[in-house]
């Protein structure tokens, strides 16, 4: 992508992004056992916002994105998801008990792309990616069939929708994975680490997949060591340490004029060892400037 | 030498016994299946409570002898609770109990063994516990249960012999019966044990190819 083309979408996507929050956290606190993972996380997305966790190994990236959608249980805090509560519990104890059918519902509201794909084995592309609609939602077969199929299709696998996972590269996989959240019209995408499971030459497929995708207004939480990707497609890059949200702002500010010292030199690794990028990185700079 | 005319003047009796043991296989394999389904789900629950009841159940019959199993539902059961039980209800309750605790187990390992991954993947559809269970686990963990499965049911046939010790006349009491007036147990024996051999190795060779088809898929 040039980098004209990114600043017409930043100048687009602003115009485009309401104020509306579509996902809102408050206090995240999450325990397991004695280990404190999450240490009181707020954090809110508005609808069509692209926000990027990054963070080192252990600082709680995965276990923040699985509190979202209750994959994980916090110990305290709320969770609200397009106006609805999944989530509300006090430190006291004291809080909403939200019905195990409510959960989830709220939830489907929310999709997930994991690491490993965790695609369904023993279903074809296609009935992964029909399974939620017809399950869940309990829509008419043929509904969403067509609708799978051109979910597929945007996905570049209108080849292989009758073919099993275990057919599939990984990066195919993965944009069935895609197309399977997709399927269930969330209003929020969560993405933990989708292409680190990937050979480098299919990394680019997935993350193009994940570029049309956030052009197409989708709001979406990706936790990626990608700086390149978080650079070109994130609204807002935020930096996890300890279970805390220890920075965050546009990627510009937050990937090249580190404040927090662990920020800092995590950044730094990942320039060092990919230098090729500062440059690039100046010259957006400068042309940002201007 | 080896005299075939004990076998083949009594074949009615052996028949009949084979008869008795084929219905008791299959009886006490259905039954054994739905506790075995009802006492590995409950294993798999989330309720502290249920989970130990599963485990207390799944640990007495897998521990017990199970001739003892037997001879305590037939002789001592009924003092204790009062009720008659007949030889035919003994049996079918003992060796299905114990057969159950076996498939519970194997239902266990086999859901256990499914990748975490694919619940996370299920629950984030949004599909509720029944739904991620009949859709998504349970047809990948029979998949890997089939072989364990035919195992055990192998292993059942030939524990129903042990029905003879509570007088029900099946393959093998028929077979004491006659060696009792022929005094030819070694006849009579070797022709059950071919009896066995002629059912069972077909169905383990029909369990092989299931696996195969299954893991296949
Ligand atoms: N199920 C669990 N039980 C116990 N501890 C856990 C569990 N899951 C995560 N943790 C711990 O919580 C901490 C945060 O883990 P998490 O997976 O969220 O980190 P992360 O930021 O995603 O790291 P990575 O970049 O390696 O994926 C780690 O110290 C981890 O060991
Ligand atoms: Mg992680």
């Amino acid at each position: 992508m040039s980098a004209s083309d990114a600043i017409a979408r930043e100048a687009g996507a602003v115009t485009d992004k309401s104020d509306k929050p579509v996902l809102r956290l408050d206090g995240i606190c999450l325990k397991f056992g004695d280990k404190r993972v999450l240490n009181g996380i707020d954090l809110s997305v508005v609808e069509g916002e692209v926000v990027v966790l990054i963070g080192a190994s252990g600082s709680g990236k995965t276990s923040l994105l699985r509190c979202i959608n209750l994959l994980n249980v916090p110990t305290s805090g709320s969770i609200v998801i397009d106006d609805e509560t999944l989530f509300d519990r006090q430190a006291d104890g004291k809080g909403a008990q939200i019905p195990a059918q409510e959960v989830n519902r709220i939830r489907s509201k929310t999709g997930m792309v994991f690491q490993q794909f965790n695609l369904f084995p023993h279903m074809t592309a296609l009935e992964n990616v029909m399974e939620g609609p017809v399950i869940v939602k309990k829509e008419p077969k043929e509904q969403a069939r067509q609708k799978a199929l051109q979910l597929l299709d945007l996905m570049g696998l209108a080849q292989h929708v009758e073919k099993y996972p275990r057919q599939l590269s990984g990066g195919q996989q993965q944009r069935v994975a895609i197309a399977r959240a997709m399927a269930m019209q969330p209003k929020v995408m969560l993405f933990d680490e989708p292409t680190s499971a990937l050979d480098p030459e299919l990394v680019g497929e997935v993350m193009k997949a994940m570029v049309e995708l956030a052009r197409s207004g989708m709001t979406m939480v990706i936790v990626t060591h990608e700086l390149g990707f978080a650079f070109e497609v994130a609204d807002r890059v935020v930096f996890l340490d300890q279970g805390l949200v220890a920075e965050q702002g546009p990627p510009a500010e937050v990937l090249l004029h580190p404040e927090h010292p662990r920020l800092k030199s995590f950044v730094g690794r990942f320039h060092e060892s990919a230098d090729l990028l500062r440059p690039f990185l100046e010259a957006r700079e400068a042309e940002k400037a201007c | 030498m080896f005299d075939y005319t004990v076998i083949t003047n009594n074949i009615g009796l052996l028949w009949q016994g084979l008869l008795m043991t084929l219905y008791f296989t299959v009886i006490t394999i259905g039954a054994g299946m739905l506790i075995g389904l009802f006492i590995g789900l409950i294993q798999l629950s989330t309720f502290k409570p249920l989970v130990i009841l599963g485990q207390v159940y799944v640990e007495f019959f897998r521990n017990i002898p199970l001739l003892v199993t037997l001879l305590w539902v037939y002789y001592a059961f009924p003092i204790f609770a009062g009720i008659n039980v007949t030889k035919f209800w003994a049996g079918f309750i003992g060796l299905s109990c114990y057969v159950g605790s076996f498939y519970a187990e194997i239902l266990r390992a086999g859901v256990q063994s499914v990748d975490p991954g694919q619940t996370d993947a299920a629950t984030a559809i949004g599909m509720s516990y029944g739904q991620r269970m009949r859709r998504i686990i349970l047809p990948q963990a029979f998949r890997k249960m089939i072989p364990p499965l035919a195992g055990q049911s192998i292993i059942q046939m030939k524990n129903t012999t042990l029905l003879s010790m509570i007088t029900v006349p099946d393959l093998l009491y028929q077979a004491s019966y006659i060696s009792s007036f022929t005094y030819r147990p070694m006849e009579v024996y070797t022709a059950v044990g071919v009896i066995f051999l002629i059912i069972l190795v077909p169905l383990t060779l029909l369990s092989r190819k299931l696996e195969k088809s299954g893991s296949l898929k």
